[in-house]
């Protein structure tokens, strides 16, 4: 069997959706392959979904329309030890009404709704559909074969949207055969069930308002981080390892991440829940380092495909860029139709209007933060350094009290050493 | 709360193919010297018998999720690619 569209899209995560509808939307004949029995069913994050500006031009009111759970309104930092954590809170009303800044979502909603508003537009969603290989002619990107029945379809255009792993772009050629295992983390996720009113009580909350808390020093020492967030009715709590970092340590992530989840402040807030969902996923965090080739002739990649993500510790960005990249991949398809050129060059306003968006703009300004997060002293020095001075400010115990320099110096001079705290500040300073 | 990837069909669903997406030269194994696969897999798929000198692997709980595929230095695989489609692990909620 074989059959022709204007386009074909590998993948119906948020930048394939993304790309399907763009294309649909101008008018293309338009190919959406998943290999899920639904868009979603095999996407798992941490859980926030960050402003998609992409989509808010696509669906002006798009926050009443895609399904949500929270929006986030409280944001907090935590450096944690074994018994004791320091909390930094950030929270603004500003976030609290539309244009909302963040929101909490499932990714088998989300993911789903997405590809079918791709339908809606026009678009052809194949699913079950695990693409196999590129068919490549003259050298050029002319469709893909699946792997159930080897049928093909061909198109003078393919998107690979296919996330992390892209078999496509490493098909058509487009990346390195083998990843470095120091730009790839693995996330590890539970979700569990609590009652709405729980969750209100429990983290401040009112009406449909999250939290989102990213948590330093909760791996044991492995490079990495853990999340909680807020959905409407259940937590969503995981754990980032690094996968160099996790390979030498012999650990485990399911461990590691019961030995978060019992830690006492985490412990508090999951008290009485039950244990839902446990997931796993990779994240390209080596950012702009590890970017594949974006153009072929005959072929782009979007989203995590292209190892678009930025992973800075205080956020983990990927959603926003997917959609954006997804949306500008489409534009390009459009265009190239209008040019009847789908060369590498007739192709190439991919990378042109990438660079002028905030896609290749932050990952570029972040591209140094993967190297620095490189940095083994902040996962477990910085937060006891943090957790040990807070202990010292304020305990009480009858002994005279040292000025707070003293504390400040004695307690960095302990547990990280001055050169390293400025070498880090200087390395952290130029990073972020 | 407990995750035991021994017990993940209690908390995972997944519509398990009998042909394995993933397919192991065990001979590799035995000479690798990391065996970072064996703790770095979410669903412990991996197992390494010191006494028999054996790897071990089953591709049933695999959460798909690519890790060995980056960890393993050795390019152990005959085959790595995800499951067939409307196979393998199906989220809900997550
Ligand atoms: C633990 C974790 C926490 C994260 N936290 C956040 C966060 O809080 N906020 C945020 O914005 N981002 C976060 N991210 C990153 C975010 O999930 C990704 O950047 C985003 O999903 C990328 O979208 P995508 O469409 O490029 O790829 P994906 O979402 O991976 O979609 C790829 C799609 O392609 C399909 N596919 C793959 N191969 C084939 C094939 N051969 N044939 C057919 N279909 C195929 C897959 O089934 C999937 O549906 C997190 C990631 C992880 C793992
Ligand atoms: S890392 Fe690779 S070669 Fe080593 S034991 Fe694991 S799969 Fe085999
Ligand atoms: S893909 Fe992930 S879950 Fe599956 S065997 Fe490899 S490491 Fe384990």
């Amino acid at each position: 069997m074989k059959q022709s569209f204007d386009a074909i899209v590998v993948g119906a995560g948020p930048a394939g959706s993304s790309a399907a509808l763009t294309m649909a939307r101008a008018g293309l004949k338009v190919a959406l392959l998943e290999r899920g029995d639904f868009p979603g069913e095999k996407n798992m994050f941490g859980g926030v979904l960050h402003r998609l500006t992409a989509l808010e031009e696509a669906f002006p009111d798009f926050w009443n329309q895609a399904p949500l759970e929270r929006h986030i309104v409280k944001k907090s930092l935590t450096f944690m030890t074994g018994e004791s954590s320091f909390n930094v809170n950030f929270d603004t009303e500003a976030s609290d009404r539309p244009p909302y800044n963040g929101y909490t979502i499932y990714r088998p909603r989300f993911d789903r709704w997405l590809a079918e508003e791709a339908v809606k537009a026009g678009a052809t969603l194949l699913t079950r559909s695990t693409v196999d290989d590129v068919v490549i002619e003259k050298g050029k990107v002319v469709g893909v074969t699946m792997l159930r029945d080897g049928a093909e379809l061909r198109a003078p255009v393919v998107i690979a949207a296919d996330g992390v792993l892209s078999f496509t772009a490493k098909k058509a050629g487009l990346r390195r055969p083998k990843f470095d295992p120091s730009h790839q983390a693995v996330g590890v996720k539970a979700m569990v069930d609590l009652p709405k009113e729980v969750i209100d009580d429990r983290f401040g909350l009112v009406r449909d308002q999250g939290a989102s808390n990213e948590i330093v020093g909760c791996t044991e020492g492995v490079r990495g981080g853990g999340y909680l967030y807020t959905n409407y009715d259940s937590l969503s709590i995981g754990l980032v390892l690094h996968l160099s970092s996790l390979s030498q340590s012999g650990k485990t992530p399911y461990d590691l991440l019961n030995a978060f989840m019992k830690q006492p402040q985490m412990a508090k807030m999951l008290r009485g829940g039950r244990l839902l969902e446990y997931s796993a996923h990779l994240v390209p965090e080596g950012g702009y380092e590890m970017m594949p080739e974006i153009v072929g002739d005959g072929i782009l990649v979007a989203g995590d495909a292209a190892a678009m993500c930025i992973v800075t510790g205080l956020n983990l960005e990927g959603i926003n860029l997917a959609t954006q990249s997804g949306v500008l991949a489409g534009k390009a398809a459009v265009e190239a139709h209008a040019k009847k050129d789908f060369s590498r060059a007739g192709l190439a306003v991919y990378r042109r209007m990438l660079e002028e968006s905030y896609v290749l703009k932050d990952l570029k300004l972040y591209r140094r933060t993967p190297g620095m997060l490189h940095n083994d002293r902040i996962y477990s020095q910085y937060p006891e350094m943090v957790c040990g001075l807070m202990d010292e400010i304020y305990r009480i115990d009858g002994a005279p009290k040292d000025t707070m320099t003293k504390v400040l110096l004695r307690a960095a001079r302990e547990k990280v050493g001055l050169k390293n705290l400025l070498a880090d500040v200087y390395s952290g300073w130029r990073a972020l | 709360m407990n995750i035991n990837p021994d017990e993940i069909f209690d908390t995972t669903s997944f519509n398990v193919d009998r042909e394995p997406h993933i397919v192991l030269d065990t001979e590799i194994c035995k000479k690798c010297d990391q065996r970072a696969c064996v703790n770095a897999c979410p669903a412990r798929c991996y197992t390494w018998s010191e006494e028999d000198g054996k790897m071990t692997f089953v591709h049933d709980g695999c959460l798909e999720c690519g890790t060995c595929y980056v960890v393993c230095a050795r390019d152990a695989f005959t085959r790595w690619r995800y499951p067939r489609g409307g196979f393998g692990v199906s989220y809900r909620m997550t």
